[in-house]
């Protein structure tokens, strides 16, 4: 058998080992497209182009098109939040100001690690909104706190004009998983926001 | 036959490239442009394997990986192209 078999094969070890130390999930997925198109390759010098041509066909081109489907759905943190807050944010002429919009940057930054993206999704009213937590159809919620009761409650009597840092977070998060709680909890460091959990069989006992 | 034969060599070592760029970039568009890279190497070499041992079923083989590939490749960007949208 000739020499350059040899190289080729063990290009094959290669990349599977590659493929199996990446965390990164999509970067893993691109990998497998590597992967996919060396083992072609190797089953081509081989002698088998037949497997060669179902390797490339299957395992790479509709593998890899349905696993970036099911890892797009699926590592997703969806956060409701009011349709007004939304469209306030859109309207404001430089958005990164916004607190809602800082909250969620602060999300970001926290499950991107977890290769997380955060989706917002926009309810109408606040029933809508605690529905949909109850309902599961998002992991956590995010509504603008009462300010005006809250800083009644700590210096009552003092105008709007108080120190910034001396007011109360704008926003509530609120989630009903625990872990997300323990997460945000321990990695959030936005001051936009105050944290919640909630759980869902007892619902109505809250932690803050 | 010899000239082909360290063609191929050369080719070998150069798909060494992409991959140490795809295990050590942090940006998904890079990895991806590793990919492409390699699936057009990939698919060269067994063109230049069928014209080495003189086989036909080897060379349409590697024609229809190379196509197949590039049809691949668009979907995969299509999908992550969406995910940096939303």
């Amino acid at each position: 058998m000739d020499n350059y078999v040899y190289m080729i094969t063990a290009l094959l070890p290669l990349a599977a080992a590659m493929l199996v130390f990446q965390v990164n999930p999509y970067h893993a997925l691109v990998i497998r497209g590597m992967l996919g198109a060396i083992a072609a390759l190797v089953y081509t010098v081989l002698g088998a182009p037949d497997v060669a041509l179902t390797e490339a066909l299957v395992g790479t081109l509709l593998a890899v098109t349905l696993y970036a489907v099911a890892v797009r759905s699926s590592l997703v943190f969806r956060l409701g939040v009011l349709q007004e807050d939304l469209s306030d944010a859109q309207d404001h002429i430089a958005p990164d100001v916004t607190p809602l919009q800082q909250v969620v940057n602060g999300l970001n930054t926290v499950f991107k690690d977890y290769h997380l993206r955060v989706e917002l999704i926009s309810y109408f009213d606040r029933d809508a909104l605690q529905q949909a937590l109850m309902n599961k159809e998002v992991h956590a919620i995010c509504e603008r706190g009462s300010v005006v009761e809250a800083r009644e409650a700590i210096a009552p009597g003092v105008p709007d004009s108080s120190a910034p840092d001396s007011c109360p977070p704008p926003y509530r998060t609120t989630t009903r998983l625990r872990r997300l709680y323990d997460i945000m909890n321990s990695e959030l460091l936005s001051s936009k926001t105050q944290l919640s959990y909630i759980d869902h069989a007892a619902a109505g006992e809250v932690v803050s | 036959m010899s000239f082909l034969n360290l063609a191929l060599m050369a080719m070998i070592v150069a798909l060494l490239i992409p991959l140490y760029e795809a295990w050590r970039d942090e940006d998904i568009w890079q990895t991806m442009l590793s990919l492409s890279s390699v699936s057009s190497k990939t698919a060269v070499m067994i063109l230049l394997v069928s014209v080495l041992r003189d086989d036909w079923m080897v060379g349409v083989a590697g024609v229809i990986i190379l196509s197949v590939g590039n049809a691949g490749f668009m979907l995969l960007a299509h999908i992550l192209k969406r995910l940096g949208d939303s």
